[in-house]
């Protein structure tokens, strides 16, 4: 079978991994439009300031292509799909049939149009390109603005930070990580950040760039104000790329449409990661959620249904983990839910020793969960969320520090602690 | 080499805790426990033993010792960000490599069991890695009701476990 993989990402290389467990006679050919061999886009911020060398940003050993006997092609974009010919063309003209195709173009970051583009210190952060972009301009710069208060625009501030730089965070709402935590919990960030002197400007938008022969010298807000910087990092988000599948039969709404099996409307084209819509079980609605984890989860379920070993996804979970200014923390699902009064809402908070946790329950199922401060044993909270367990009969104690693996044994049925033990 | 597996048998744990110091010290640098309380990095167990239940039912204080269970598809090999996670193909061991690790805790998002901790002291993440220098782990051979048991993952039968 002729497997053809477009994507040198998470997604890609799970999708890998799992053929090449069961199948090592398929002949796999993987596409990446970057020049660069396998990496994590998730390191990039830790290269940034330093904290690891490039060559950690290597995500598997340098053999592994060789190894997993599969033909990498990279700096090839691919930029046509035939779906009835099954094959993809390539912008340097290039044809690659295929049997089974696993699109796993990932995503680009987002450009709002009042920025103007090819200014010198305006930058994203997105790729190993980007980040020595940035890390040449660091050098130079005192003043940094970081544009967004997602996850990439907090990774991005506290980075810039430890490179010395002053950093100001311009955000629209009046929080940081508004997808990942609500109000309360991102008030403790914002306090934090700013003891490392990053400055979070709340309900602001940046309105101008200011320029003087192409270089960046000031940002203007809506709110009139003027900051000088040299750097500004637009983190406005993500758009996955399904520049591919136009002009074809293949759905999409955000994303490229899946079923369970990361199949796409096209029964031998696959889709996984940030270019993929997927079940979100806490929200039970299609959507992309544009995460690492769940995109190596996605990959694998793709991999082994390309080579017919049916398997199906139970959905995804938003999840994430940051760890920046000291404060760790830990998100899954629906965290500040919009019709409140449908939902149970359990809160911890500890203002003295920075330590918040919430849990958000709809018919006695957890929903979502904040960890602030005081991650331990998330996953225990996490799998949860994924058996779509009834809780009633422990919901106190699930705030609790004492909460853990061998108190969910106690409480559940012995099926829990026989997948404990045989795992 | 033989894919292997510890296993705590519930009936028989006291909840003594003589697993976690084993470990300790088998993870300290001395490996010896007089010194390893000294050392500048205080070394911690990657076993760690939980209370079931503490009221109500026949069995009042029923107790497991835990440890990372080296999972077939183990989720923090597949969160972890910088591929520092690895499931060794010849062992089934699942180890995390430290000089990748970059503290992100993804793998402890994921962990079902709990079972993987921060090691705040060298701000890494660190579970149980079935003591590579031993034929047998410090924890089993620390036991003293045969509790812990090592032995081959495709022995263990479900329905041998009395909880």
């Amino acid at each position: 079978m002729n497997i053809l993989i477009i994507g040198n990402s998470a997604a890609g290389t799970a999708a890998i991994e799992a053929i090449r467990r069961y199948d090592q006679k398929s002949f796999i050919i993987q596409l990446s439009d970057e020049p660069h061999p396998l990496y994590s886009r998730c390191l990039l911020s830790y290269y940034l300031s330093d904290a690891i060398s490039k060559k950690a940003l290597q995500y598997r050993d340098t053999d592994f292509h060789e190894k997993m006997q599969v033909q990498l092609h990279v700096g090839q974009r691919a930029v046509e799909l035939d779906t009835n010919q099954q094959q993809v063309m390539c912008n340097d003209g290039s044809v690659y049939p295929f049997d089974r195709l696993l699109i796993s173009t990932g995503s680009s970051a987002k450009l709002p149009d009042n920025i103007p583009k090819g200014i010198e210190g305006v930058c994203v952060l997105r790729t190993i390109d980007d980040v020595e972009i940035i890390r040449k301009k660091v050098k130079q710069a005192k003043n940094a603005v970081v544009l967004g208060g997602g996850l990439i625009g907090m990774k991005a501030a506290c980075a810039l930070s430890e490179c010395g730089l002053e950093i100001k965070v311009v955000v629209r709402s009046n929080r940081v990580l508004s997808q990942m935590i609500d109000t309360e919990a991102s008030q403790f960030y914002i306090k934090r950040l700013l003891e490392s002197k990053i400055e979070v400007l709340k309900q602001t938008d940046v309105s101008e760039i200011q320029s003087k022969k192409n270089k960046l010298m000031a940002v203007k807000t809506d709110q009139g104000q003027v900051i000088p910087c040299e750097l500004l990092i637009v983190a406005k988000g993500v758009q996955p790329n399904t520049e591919l599948i136009q002009g074809t039969d293949i759905k999409k709404r955000r994303g490229i449409e899946t079923n369970p099996f990361m199949q796409t409307s096209h029964k031998n084209i696959f889709a996984a990661g940030d270019v993929a819509e997927t079940f979100d079980i806490t929200t039970e609605e299609y959507a992309v959620n544009a995460l690492w984890t769940c995109a190596v989860q996605q990959g694998r379920i793709a991999g082994l249904n390309m080579i017919d070993k049916t398997s199906a996804y139970d959905g995804t979970i938003g999840m994430n983990s940051l760890n920046v200014c000291g404060l760790p923390l830990i998100s899954y699902g629906i965290t500040s839910p919009k019709n409140e009064s449908t939902y149970q809402i359990l809160v911890l908070e500890k203002r003295e020793s920075a330590i918040y946790k919430k849990i958000v329950l709809k018919d006695h199922r957890i929903k979502g969960i904040i960890l602030l401060g005081k991650i331990d044993n998330a996953g225990v909270l996490l799998s949860l969320i994924q058996r779509k367990a009834d809780v009633s009969s422990f919901e106190d104690e699930l705030l609790s520090d004492q909460f853990n693996f061998s108190k969910l044994v106690g409480y559940s049925d012995p099926s829990v602690f026989e997948k404990y033990q045989k795992c | 080499m033989s894919m292997k597996q510890i296993i705590c048998r519930i009936e028989k744990c006291l909840g003594c805790r003589s697993c976690e110091l084993a470990c300790a010290v088998e993870h300290s640098q001395s490996k010896r426990p007089v010194d390893a309380m000294h050392e500048p990095v205080f070394p911690k167990p990657r076993i760690r033993v939980e209370l079931i239940d503490e009221k109500g039912g026949a069995h009042r204080y029923r107790t497991l010792a835990l440890q990372c269970r080296h999972c077939e598809d183990a989720p923090c090999a597949q969160a972890c960000i910088s591929g520092g996670i690895c499931k060794d193909e010849n062992t089934g061991d699942v180890r995390i490599n430290p000089e990748k690790c970059v503290a992100c805790w993804s793998c402890i998002m994921v962990c079902p069991f709990g079972a993987i901790v921060k090691h705040e002291g060298l701000h890494r993440a660190m579970k149980c890695d079935h003591c590579p220098d031993r034929e047998t782990p410090a924890c089993v051979d620390a036991c003293p009701t045969d509790a812990l048991i090592y032995c081959e993952r495709d022995k263990i039968k479900i329905g041998d476990f009395i909880l």
